[in-house]
Formats: structure tokens, C-alpha cells, sequence
């Protein structure tokens, strides 16, 4: 069992899950043909039926369990904060497989040439009274039934008064921005906490409008048709915001260190704090001079990458990689795609950059408190 | 409606048999949450109060009942009897009482038509005032209009007040003889429920409580006001709660009153009822104190949180967050109330065993605080052991250094002691106050013993520089008697501060199983005393333990240091005893016969040059950048390097914060300062990796004392950052006092007139108060019922120092300024002497300022009495000494008592100099009531009947006679008589010569010392 303990502390380190998921993340939600085959050929589909289900809601629990019976994973796991986060991961769980269970269903209808299975439906529609209103006055009910049965039994987690000198340690966000409390490990607060976020959303939003393929796609669940869409969105929000509430949660310990699920939240804990600016990189440690006086020839290098990355890059990609998705959907969709993915695309590329290259920033301009 | 099934794609049966369960669930759900919002605990509490309550108060019923269950017979028999009478004149009654009832209808009509009339005339009244005021504007004729009415009218009313007054005063009369004939049954009445008020007390009080004793209707009620929802009316169980505007709780960006919801549990908490019972209704063990209104601390003023700290709003068991006292009760708490601590509250209760660190906050200025025995022993400690020359704290600043001052320390000790004294005091002194700051956890390693040697090297070097070095060549010269020695070092009253144990069987092991302590413990080698440490056992070691000065110190040094103790030390809280050149040579000798071979066979290790080398670099490389350094190190001659090894570690462990060292003088501190200790988050206490010790603040500041390295364990640090805190191997009971002490160092506010000083009009009594603690007064006399241990040496406690119990009533300020500056001989038959400590007049002016408030006299100036030689008061007086024989053991100025040296008492020609005239007449009334235990008889002052025999007056005299037994008169002519005596004052040249020719041969062993008359 210590092993076992051990090698999920190990793997759960950001630099080792994060990459462990992003690589597996495109055979789980197959973007294109070559993941299909290798989706179908590990046996990824079959997340999708109801075995599929029975066995993660099975394995997520059984890491509750563990968890609960460990002294230390205890701890964080019935902190009445982090409940809604236990609940969090079930109803990801359980709506992400549900219409995926779902499209998987379709897709085969429509291969068969039949069609999807919103088309059984009577007539194609459904009565608002009683059908819609009383399910959702019955849901409404069971609702105010789970929250009252939840404030008895648990009592609300209140504080001490703020004190100023005496914060606790970690400060924590409230769990539904601890997703937001992570990108700021890499990220200045104006972006991490302002722009990532609205672009995330809208971004998230955009996708279907982006990444349409065929006219005739709406009101039924299919995964074939919007391959690239559904993958994009999955990343984005599962990974890049539930998974990293879910870090925020339970692996972030005393002065924000990483702490595996299973180890002591011990607050001596030191991890070497080396970062060093992209600036840094290029005058000292390339050309073996000091740093330029004028800010702007200091950072002229991170200028340029950031340019290049927001600039170039698109017209790079829709020359020589997404030429055809360019053709397809003409050049004002085909922008926002590649703003937004590009965008998206920042958050893990500096995660890499900080876990392999200790980089603090690309452009580093603390007088002018511009950050990036 | 919805008949046609297909064109819904839900079933609606399905639906409604959801919806039918749900909400079913949620009605489910309700009435759980309305009972979990009602079933507090304090509820359940005040539910079993209740019916402890009605228990209680039947059976005090009963007792009430019981208690007059004699009288009550007879008063209601008179009752019945009174009663029985007017039920014979019922007829008569009813008569009168119809007559009554006649009478007042008709005074009520006659009032109203006076009243009417009344008013009408006072409407008159104002037309006829307008009409004359406006006269000059109306025909003549008409002015006589209202005024004719108006005098008509005027006599009318006058028939009618008559009328009225008449029936009035029949009515009166009637209502009187009524009430004449019913006399006897109300005065029984009025005296049976005299007799029976307490019984209709309690009765009372029961039929509130006890819902079986109400009627119908009240008990619904009572049910009613206690249900939910409406239960904000006034419901009989509700939170208690306690506003305390004067003591804040501090929420950070304001500061709120304190309010205490701690009595909707604790119901019995002022109510001596409950002493018995289980908690919480348990009573308060001390409620002479606290909580009840006649106390000084009333619960309505003062609250529980002010002094128990807690979350003082919480009504459950672990949210008022109490705190247990121990493992063990933790263990119970657990057990029982599933108790865990409250993470988020930084203020938890403190546990019984602390609670008295919060005395502090509102009695600071005052030392030993009355019932604070913990805290006070506390602080004694923190300025015996000189926490607080090393720890700033503001509101219990260091006072003096504790330990002796070092300048002079070459002509005192040997080098080679003073080494093996600084490395292990104990091995020389078992019970040093002198901390052990090397052979600690974190430098007992090879190396760093190696380092600690070469520093204590370099210590002592900076330390002997002086060209005068101890000695024992002229020893000869000052060596006496030691016998005789001993006799003056028992007797002069050395001991009231010094002890002389070097029996081994002094010592024992702590008898504590050390496994149960909740804290790791360092046990002393050389062992510790028997005795319990306690304020008492304190005054004992004011001065050192004087073992082993033989293998100290030479015969000179001593010598010249009890002659005179300032020459060495200015500051020194030794006084001079002021001993003759014999007495100092005697006592020397006595002192110079204990020695301390296995001491002195002890070789401590010479200075080793490289590891001096060694230390020097680590300072100067934590200084300076390394090349500078080695520069520095190479540039250094042997002299320089010690000087500066020793400056550093002089600096580093503090040394000057307890002893005088030249050039050190404003050195700074070194410790933490502990002015907020008590209020530090416990986060930011160091625990290092300590893990088996509760994460508390006082159980951190217990460990630390208990082993003051621990926080280093398993941690690299450079010898120059390791801990260093010495250990003093307190024992268990000091470290709890200490950690009292601590904790009542803290950020509490509470408002000025909960301050004790707000009632102290002189402050200055304060610095009275800790001078008479500094200089341990108490150590040989008893002030303010405490202290006097010298007695116990002495033999019986009427042959030691005087009590100073009301002291400020009896000396006048004046004669007690110049005594106490210089004192003189009082008690001509006493061995033991007042010594003479060297005191501004400032400090003098407190002290005396201190006894007088004890006294509660606090006047400087008081006009001077005068006696009237020719009064008969004082012819009486003159009598009543001449036959109680005052002058069998007083002396009268020159003139020597009648009876032997052993029985003598003060002079009593500085009666007048000395006493206050009223403390006088107090004293003489009744001795013993002023000074219990006292040798002097109270004077005989023969009684009115005594002077109304026959041949009184030849035995009594004319002037008593005339007095008629006016006892107070006597005493003052007793006094006045007193005073009078003419004569020498300072009588001490002739009582010296008459001991040296007889010597003290009265008495008997050492520690008896003889002397009588206690107390004046």
C-alpha cells in the first residue's frame, strides 16, 4: 500500500500528471484519424460505455477511500471547503461520460445509416407543462433537499476574524478559483487572473462556432463530426481548469508547495526558488554581459518572442499546417481560432518552459508592473 | 385535463409519484433541520439545570418549612384566633361597611360639584381679570357684570367645599373604625408572613420552576414560549450571555466588548447550591473572589472570558473551545464530548492550570497579586533566574542584574574557578541560580565542547585583566573564630537571605514520573532540593547558598565584602550588615571552613590556539567578506584574538544581561522579546522538528524551558545561530509558573477602570511594594502576612525580626525615613540586626509609602500631639504604668529595666518620637489583637465596679477614680504618659557595653536568639 502511496505521490506531481494527461488526452478525445486508430486499438472507447463508467466512478472512489483512511490525504480530503470539490469530480465524471456515452451511441446509429437517437423522439418535442417545468420543479426540490441535509450535517467552515498579520498558510482561493490560484504560479495577476480567464470563457463559447464542418449538426450528440471542437473544449475546460482546481485542492500545500496526496503538509518544506527571467537568459547567460539599462533593449528578446508567437506563428501555421481547416472556414474564423488557441496553447507552454527551463518571464518589466 | 397520454413524453404518474417523494423528503428534511436549529446543547443543559433546580429548591423548601415549623404553629393559631373574633362581629362589619359604601357615593358627588364649580369659577375668574385689564375701553355699567357673578359663584363654592369636607371626614371616620376592628387580624397576618417569608421565598421560585406546580394555563404557556419560531419572545431556555464593554476582544480591524454566552451552560456558576455537582453547573471553586456581586470581581462586570480567555460566544463544548489541563482529561474529552481543538480560534481557553496568567493584565503594577500564588512565583522566578535581562518585556521590566557584577571579579575568584564555575555551575553550587549554558543537547558533540572551552578561555582572560589577583597569602590577616562565626552568621540575620546546605541528603531526585510530563525533560545530575519551590522557599535564596567559599574565594574577599558590600558591587542588594572588624573576621572564617574538593580536583582545559583561530574566523567571516577576514584574523596578535573571541561570546550568550561586565553597560538584550509572548500566533513559534509535543503555545514555551536547546534537534545550524538559551533545570511545578508568568505577557486590553491602579491614588506604593520584594524584606520580617521564614531558623517566631503587620499605622513616616536610612537599636535584647541597605530617598519614600497603604493611612505630614501634663487623663496614665511595672522590661531612657537582659523591651522615651498616637492607644487596648503571639501583657485598666469598691481609692488614686472607668480615657492617659518619658533615645552605646561585659548569656543554643516584647 506505501508503495502504491508513493508512486501516486510521485505521479501526481504537476510536471509528471500534467504531461502523463496532455499526452494521453488526445487518445482519449481523438482530434484526428491517427488517434482514432490508436483510441480503438488501446481500447479508449470503452471509457465510454457503461462498464467504462462503472470502473472510473469504481477507481475514483477507491482513491477517496484510500485517501480517507490515510492520515495526511485525511486531512485535506474532509476540510468541509474541499467537499464541493469531491462533488466536483463526480458530476465532471459523470456529464462528461454521459454525453460522450451519448455520441459514442449516435455515431454508431449514423455509420449504421440510421439516425441519431434524438430523432425518436415524438414529433421532436417535448411539452413545456407539465414535462419540462415539473421535472425541473421535482429537481429543484431534490436539490433544496441535498443542500439542507448538507448545511445539518456539516457545519460551516468559519474562520477566525482576517487577522493581516497572521494569514494562513497555504492561502487558499475559494475552490472555484483555485483553478485561476494556479495559472498565477506562472502567470502575472493581470493575466493570469484577468485576460486568461475572460479569453478562456469566451474562447470555450466560441469553439462550436469555429470549428463547425457540416451545416446540418445541431440538436443531437456526436463525437465524429467535431473531433477537433469537442477535443479543444475538453482540454480546455477538464484539464486547464477542473484539473487544475482539482491541484489547487489537494496537492498545494504550506507556501504553495506541491505536496503528493499522500505526504505530510510539512511547513518547512523548501523548494529551491532559481527562476530566472528570459532576459536573464539571453544577455547573461548567452552573451556573458550585464543586463541592458533601457528596458525596453533588455527585453527587446521577449518582445520579439511574443511577437512571433502572436504574429508570425498564425501565418506560419495557416501556410504550412492549417492550410486546409483555413480553406474550409475562411480567414476571420480562421484568426480567432488560432488567437484563441494560441492563447490556450500559453498556459501549458509556460508551464513547460518554468518545470524545464526555471523561466520566469518572457518579457519581465517590474517598473512598469508588466509581466508576461 | 391531461388524458391524452401520447402527446407527453414523460409519464405523468411517474412524475407525480416523484414529486410525492421529494417532497415528502424535503418535508423530511425540514423538521430535521428545525430540530437539529433546536437541540443545542446548552438547551439539554438548561433542561437538566431545571430539574436540578427543582430538586434543590423543594428541598430547601422542605428545610425553610421545617425551620419554622414551631413558630408557624403558634402565629397561625393567633391568626385563626384573631379571625375567630372578627367572625363574631360580622354583623357589626356589615353595618359599618354599608354605611361605608353610603358615605362614599356621597363624597364622591360633593367632590364633583365642588370640582365642577371649581372650574367654572376659574373660567370666571379669567373673564373678570380681562375685563379690568380693559377696563378703559368698556362703558362702566358693564365691569360689575362677571365680577358680581364671580363673588356669587365664590360663596357657592365655599357651601360646597364645606359640604365635601364633612362627608370626607365622615367617611374617614368610619373607614378608620373599620380598620380599628380588623386591626388584629392584620397584624397576625403581617406576623405570620413574617415568620414565613423565607418559606414564601422559595415557594415561590418553585411554583416558577416546577412545571407540575403550575396551573393549567401556565404550563401551556410555558411549553408555548419555548417552541420554535416563536420561541424569540422570551423563551425560558435561551442563550445567557454576559456584555463586558470593559475587557475587547480584538477582531483585527476593531475591537468589540466581550460577550460571554458562558453561563447558558454553566448555570450554577455563582450559585454556592451547586459546589457538588457535575460540570458544567459545577459552582466556582473561589467565589470569595469572582462572580458573586459582593466579590471583587462580579460576574456582571467582569465576565469569564477576561480571565479564562475561550471563544467566549460559543455555546457548545468545542466551540467556546475550552482547553483540557492534561493528557489524561484530554483523553476524556475526547472520549466524551468527541472535543478536538478549534484550529481557527487564537484565543483558546486557557487550560485550570493557567488560568491565573490573567490576573496579570489588570493587577501588573502590583506584585504578589492575592490568590495568584502560580503567577507570582512565576514572576519571583523570572527575576531570579533574569529572564528579563535577556528577554525585554515591557510590563515586567528587569529591575537589577541578578548576578554579581564582574568588574572586581579578579580579586574574588581564581581563574581556573571561574572557568570551572562558568562551565558547570552545579558541580560547584547544587542549587545555583547561575544557568548551564554549555553541555547542552545541541553543543555536547566533540567539537563544539572543544569550541565552548576555548570561549570560556577567552571569557575569563577578558574578565582577569586586572592587575589585583585573588589570593590566599594574607589569608592569616583576616581569619577569627569560625565558631563564634557560626553563632553571628545564624544570628545577625545573614540568614534571612542566605542558606548554608551542603548536606547531600539536602538533595534529592525528582519524584516525578517523567514519562508523564507532556514535555521532554532535563533532569539535573547534582539533583535538586527537597523543598517544593514557593514564594517562602524563594526568600530563603536570596543571596547564594554559601557552600564551598573555602575552594572559592580567599579569607580578604570576604572579609572586605561583608564589611562592606558596595566597594565591590554599588548596586549590590546585599546590605551592610554593619559588622565589627572581629565579627567580620569570625564570620569569615566560619565561611572559609566549607570547601568543595571534588571541585577543586577538577582541571579545566587550557586554550587551545587553533580552535581560538577557528572561532575568530566564523565571527569575522559572518561580518566580512572572506579575504577581508583572513586579513583581519592574520593582522590579530594572540591578546587581540581573545579579546575578541571574548567580546563575542560575551555578546553572544548574553553574559551582561545578569552581571555588570565594563563596556557592556548599554549592550542590548538578547532574547525575544517576550512583552507580547502570551499573545504570539502559535505559527510563529519555532517547533523545529519537535512533533511529539502539542501544537500549543504554552506547551512550546514549556518545553523550552524543560530543555531550552530541543528546537535545534535535526537541524544544521553554524555553531554561532545554534539556540542558546541556558538551562536553568527548573523543576516541573517552576516551569508551570514560569509558563503562567509567560502567558500573562500579552496584547489583552482591557479598559482603564478595570485597571488596578485606577483605584491606587500613589503610584509610587507600587515601587514600594517590588523594592520590598527586591531587597527581601520578607526574608526576615512578615509584612502584610506573608514572609518572616527566618523565624523558623531562629526557633520560635516571637524571637525573630518584628512582624510589619500595621507598620503604616504605627511608626509616624518621619521617624521611619530617618531609621530606615540609618537604623538604631529598637529592640535592646535582639541579636538579629536591621542591616542597612544603601536606598535613594526616592525609594525610601515608596516603601514607606507601601506599608502605609497597606494600613490604608497614607498621610506624610500628621500635626504633632501634645500632652497635657496636668490633665487627669494623664495623671491616670501616670498611675496605671507605675502599677502595671512597665519598667520591669522597658527601658526609660538610660535607665535600665528591672528585670534581666532577656526580658527587655524598647525604650520608651522614643515612644513619642517613634508611635502614632491612635496605633498607640490600639495597641495597649489589646496587644495581641494588633500582633498576635506578642510577649507584651496588655496593660491593666481596672473596670468601672473595680473603682466603685471600697478603699479604691487608696489603691486606684484620685485621677482613675475621676476617670469612672472610661477605658478609652485610660489607655490615653497611658499613652500620653508614654510619650512623656523623658530620657535618651539612642540607647544603643549603653546596651552594647552592658552585652560586651555580659555577654548574650541569656538564650541558649545558636538559633535562639532572645528577645521579648515583641512587636514595639
Amino acid at each position: 500500500m506505501d508503495s502504491l502511496k508513493n508512486a501516486i505521490d510521485i505521479l501526481s506531481a504537476p510536471t509528471i500528471s500534467f504531461t502523463l494527461i496532455t499526452v494521453l488526452f488526445p487518445f482519449v478525445f481523438p482530434p484526428g484519424d491517427w488517434f482514432e486508430k490508436i483510441h480503438r486499438k488501446l481500447g479508449f472507447w470503452r471509457i465510454w460505455t457503461k462498464p467504462g463508467l462503472y470502473i472510473s466512478l469504481v477507481l475514483i472512489t477507491l482513491f477517496f477511500i484510500m485517501g480517507y483512511y490515510d492520515p495526511n490525504f485525511n486531512i485535506t480530503l474532509t476540510k468541509p471547503d474541499n467537499f464541493p470539490i469531491i462533488l466536483l469530480v463526480y458530476s465532471v465524471v459523470i456529464c462528461t461520460w454521459l454525453s460522450m456515452y451519448k455520441a459514442y451511441e449516435n455515431d454508431k446509429r449514423m455509420d449504421q445509416g440510421e439516425k441519431p437517437a434524438e430523432y425518436n423522439d415524438p414529433d421532436d418535442k417535448v411539452l413545456v407543462w407539465p414535462d419540462l417545468v415539473y421535472i425541473e420543479f421535482i429537481a429543484l426540490i431534490v436539490f433544496m433537499v441535498f443542500l439542507i441535509v448538507w448545511s445539518v450535517l456539516v457545519a460551516a467552515p468559519l474562520e477566525e476574524p482576517a487577522n493581516p498579520a497572521a494569514t494562513p498558510n497555504p492561502s487558499k482561493a475559494p475552490w472555484y478559483f483555485l483553478g485561476l490560484q494556479e495559472m498565477l504560479v506562472y502567470y502575472d495577476p493581470w493575466l493570469a487572473g484577468v485576460i486568461f480567464p475572460g479569453l478562456i470563457i469566451v474562447g470555450l463559447m466560441a469553439i462550436p462556432y469555429m470549428t463547425t464542418t457540416s451545416d446540418n449538426l445541431s440538436g443531437f450528440y456526436s463525437f465524429k463530426e467535431r473531433r477537433v471542437g469537442i477535443f479543444l473544449f475538453m482540454y480546455g475546460f477538464l484539464i486547464l481548469w477542473i484539473f487544475l482546481i482539482f491541484i489547487g485542492t489537494f496537492f498545494r500545500g504550506p507556501n504553495w508547495n506541491f505536496f503528493g496526496p499522500f505526504e505530510y503538509w510539512d511547513p518547512h518544506k523548501l523548494v529551491p526558488l532559481t527562476n530566472v527571467n528570459l532576459s536573464e537568459y539571453f544577455w547573461v547567460k548567452w552573451l556573458k554581459t550585464g543586463l541592458p539599462s533601457n528596458i525596453l533593449l533588455r527585453e527587446s528578446i521577449g518582445f520579439i518572442s511574443v511577437i512571433i508567437y502572436l504574429g508570425v506563428l498564425p501565418v506560419l501555421l495557416a501556410k504550412f499546417v492549417l492550410n486546409d481547416f483555413l480553406n474550409k472556414v475562411g480567414p476571420i474564423k480562421f484568426s480567432f481560432f488560432v488567437f484563441f488557441g494560441l492563447s490556450m496553447l500559453s498556459l501549458p507552454l509556460k508551464m513547460y518552459l518554468r518545470w524545464m527551463f526555471n523561466l520566469k518571464y518572457i518579457i519581465a518589466i517590474p517598473e512598469w508592473f508588466f509581466n508576461i | 385535463m391531461f388524458n391524452k397520454q401520447d402527446e407527453r413524453y414523460w409519464n405523468i404518474h411517474l412524475l407525480n409519484k416523484w414529486f410525492a417523494i421529494t417532497s415528502l423528503l424535503f418535508i423530511i428534511s425540514m423538521v430535521w433541520m428545525f430540530i437539529d436549529d433546536n437541540d443545542d446543547d446548552f438547551k439539554v443543559y438548561q433542561k437538566t439545570f431545571r430539574k436540578m433546580e427543582v430538586e434543590t429548591t423543594k428541598r430547601k423548601l422542605e428545610k425553610a418549612i421545617l425551620e419554622v415549623k414551631d413558630e408557624q404553629s403558634i402565629y397561625l393559631a393567633k391568626l385563626e384566633n384573631a379571625e375567630s373574633v372578627l367572625v363574631s362581629k360580622t354583623e357589626q362589619i356589615k353595618q359599618i361597611e354599608s354605611k361605608l359604601t353610603d358615605l362614599e357615593s356621597q363624597r364622591y358627588k360633593a367632590n364633583m360639584d365642588y370640582l365642577h364649580k371649581k372650574a367654572e369659577i376659574d373660567a370666571l375668574k379669567y373673564l373678570v381679570e380681562k375685563e379690568k385689564s380693559h377696563i378703559h375701553e368698556l362703558p362702566k355699567e358693564k365691569d360689575s357684570k362677571y365680577e358680581l357673578k364671580y363673588n356669587t359663584y365664590l360663596e357657592e363654592l365655599n357651601t360646597l367645599k364645606r359640604k365635601k369636607e364633612n362627608i370626607e371626614f365622615l367617611h374617614n371616620n368610619t373607614k378608620i373604625e373599620l380598620e380599628q376592628m380588623k386591626a388584629d387580624v392584620k397584624q397576625a397576618k403581617s406576623d405570620y408572613s413574617n415568620v414565613m417569608r423565607d418559606v414564601d421565598l422559595v415557594e415561590a421560585k418553585l411554583n416558577k420552576l416546577d412545571r407540575k406546580k403550575m396551573s393549567f394555563s401556565n404550563r401551556i404557556g410555558d411549553i408555548i414560549r419555548d417552541l420554535p419560531i416563536i420561541d424569540f419572545m422570551d423563551p425560558y431556555y435561551k442563550v445567557k450571555q454576559i456584555v463586558v464593554p470593559d475587557v475587547k476582544y480584538d477582531v483585527n480591524f476593531a475591537s468589540v466588548s466581550t460577550v460571554d454566552r458562558c453561563t447558558s451552560c454553566h448555570l450554577g456558576i455563582d450559585n454556592p447550591d451547586y459546589i457538588d455537582a457535575e460540570q458544567p453547573f459545577k459552582t466556582h471553586p473561589n467565589l470569595e473572589l469572582f462572580l458573586t456581586s459582593a466579590s471583587a470581581h462580579p460576574l456582571e462586570e467582569f465576565g469569564c472570558t477576561g480571565c479564562h480567555a475561550g471563544r467566549s460566544r460559543g455555546t457548545t463544548f468545542y466551540s467556546a473551545v475550552h482547553m483540557p489541563n492534561s493528557a489524561e482529561s484530554k483523553y476524556d474529552w475526547e472520549e466524551e464530548y468527541d472535543w478536538e481543538k478549534m484550529h481557527h480560534w487564537l484565543k483558546p481557553m486557557l487550560p485550570t492550570k493557567y488560568t491565573e496568567s490573567s490576573c496579570f493584565k489588570c493587577h501588573m503594577d502590583k506584585p504578589d497579586i492575592s490568590g495568584g500564588d502560580k503567577l507570582n512565583l512565576g514572576l519571583a522566578i523570572i527575576d531570579k533566574a533574569g529572564c528579563n535581562g535577556c528577554h525585554q518585556i515591557e510590563s515586567y521590566p528587569k529591575r537589577y542584574n541578578t548576578g554579581p557584577d564582574l568588574s572586581r571579579i579578579s580579586e574574588k575568584v581564581s581563574k581556573e574557578w571561574a572557568k570551572k564555575w562558568i562551565h558547570n555551575p552545579q558541580s560547584f553550587r547544587y542549587n545555583t541560580w547561575m544557568p548551564h549554558f554549555f553541555n547542552q543537547e545541541n553543543n555536547n558533540s566533540h567539537e563544539m565542547t572543544q569550541r565552548n572551552t576555548t570561549e570560556i578561555n577567552a571569557i575569563v582572560e577578558f574578565l582577569f585583566k586586572s592587575d589585583k589577583q585573588m589570593n590566599r597569602l594574607s589569608d592569616k590577616k583576616y581569619i577569627g573564630d569560625a565558631d563564634n562565626g557560626e553563632n553571628l552568621f545564624n544570628s545577625l540575620g545573614c540568614r534571612g537571605c542566605h542558606n548554608v546546605l551542603e548536606d547531600a541528603s539536602e538533595l534529592t531526585t525528582l519524584n516525578i514520573d517523567l514519562d508523564k510530563l507532556p514535555y521532554e525533560y532535563s533532569v539535573s545530575e547534582y539533583g535538586y532540593e527537597k523543598s517544593e519551590t514557593n514564594l517562602l522557599e524563594l526568600t530563603k535564596q536570596q543571596g547564594p547558598n554559601l557552600i564551598g567559599m573555602g575552594s572559592k574565594t580567599s579569607a580578604e574577599w570576604i572579609y572586605k565584602w561583608i564589611r562592606n558590600p558596595q566597594e565591590f558591587w554599588p548596586d549590590t542588594r546585599m546590605p551592610n550588615m554593619r559588622l565589627t572588624h572581629q565579627e567580620a573576621k569570625d564570620i569569615t572564617s566560619y565561611l572559609l571552613s566549607f570547601t568543595n574538593k571534588d571541585f577543586e580536583e577538577e582541571k579545566f582545559s587550557d586554550l587551545n590556539i587553533d580552535e581560538l583561530e577557528n572561532i575568530a574566523r566564523g565571527w569575522l567571516v559572518k561580518a566580512f567578506p572572506e579575504e577581508k577576514a583572513e586579513l583581519m584574523l592574520s593582522e590579530m596578535n594572540l591578546t587581540e584574538k581573545l579579546d575578541y573571541v571574548a567580546d563575542k561570546s560575551i555578546r553572544y550568550y548574553g553574559c551582561f544581561s545578569c552581571h555588570n561586565i565594563q563596556g557592556y553597560e548599554s549592550a542590548k538584550p538578547i532574547g525575544t522579546a517576550l512583552t507580547s509572548e502570551g499573545s504570539k500566533p502559535v505559527a510563529k513559534l519555532d517547533f523545529g522538528h519537535i512533533h511529539d509535543i502539542e501544537h500549543l503555545n504554552y506547551s512550546w514555551f514549556e518545553q523550552k524551558l524543560a530543555k531550552p536547546r530541543i528546537f535545534d534537534r535535526h537541524k544544521i545550524v553554524a555553531p554561532e545561530d545554534k539556540l542558546r538559551m541556558p538551562n536553568f533545570y527548573l523543576k516541573p511545578n517552576e516551569i508551570e509558573a514560569v509558563v503562567t508568568a509567560i502567558l500573562s505577557f500579552n496584547d489583552d486590553k482591557v479598559g482603564e477602570k478595570k485597571m488596578a491602579r485606577y483605584y491606587q491614588e500613589d503610584q509610587s506604593v507600587y515601587e514600594g511594594y517590588k523594592i520590598l520584594n527586591q531587597y527581601n524584606c520578607k526574608g526576615c520580617h512578615v509584612i502584610d502576612g506573608f514572609g518572616g521564614q527566618i523565624a523558623d531558623l531562629i526557633g520560635a517566631p516571637e524571637f525573630s525580626p518584628p512582624n510589619l503587620n500595621t507598620e503604616g499605622e504605627k511608626v509616624k513616616p518621619s521617624w521611619l525615613f530617618k531609621f530606615l536610612k540609618e537604623p538604631t537599636l529598637i529592640r535592646p535584647n535582639l541579636q538579629v540586626r536591621m542591616p542597612s541597605f544603601s536606598l535613594t530617598d526616592d525609594e525610601w519614600n515608596s516603601v514607606i509609602a507601601a506599608f502605609q497603604d497597606l494600613d490604608h493611612n497614607n498621610l506624610v505630614f500628621e500635626s504633632d500631639y501634645h500632652v497635657d501634663k496636668k490633665s487627669v487623663k494623664y495623671k491616670a496614665g501616670e498611675k496605671l504604668q507605675e502599677l502595671g511595672v512597665c519598667s520591669n522590661c522597658h527601658f526609660y531612657g538610660t535607665t535600665f529595666p528591672k528585670q534581666g537582659a532577656e526580658t527587655w523591651a524598647p525604650n520608651l522615651a522614643l515612644s513619642k518620637e517613634r508611635l502614632r498616637p491612635e496605633w498607640l492607644v490600639k495597641w495597649l487596648n489589646d496587644p495581641q489583637a494588633v500582633m498576635p503571639g506578642t510577649k507584651m501583657p496588655a496593660p491593666y485598666i481596672p473596670s468601672q465596679e473595680e473603682l466603685e469598691m471600697e478603699d479604691s481609692r487608696s489603691t486606684w488614686g484620685n485621677s482613675l477614680i475621676t476617670l469612672r472607668g472610661d477605658r478609652q480615657a485610660m489607655l490615653e492617659g497611658l499613652r500620653d504618659y508614654n510619650y512623656s518619658i523623658p530620657g535618651k533615645i539612642d540607647i544603643s552605646r549603653e546596651i552594647k557595653k552592658y552585652f560586651e561585659e555580659h555577654g548574650y548569656d541569656f538564650g541558649g543554643d545558636e538559633d535562639e536568639d532572645d528577645w521579648d516584647d515583641e512587636d514595639w
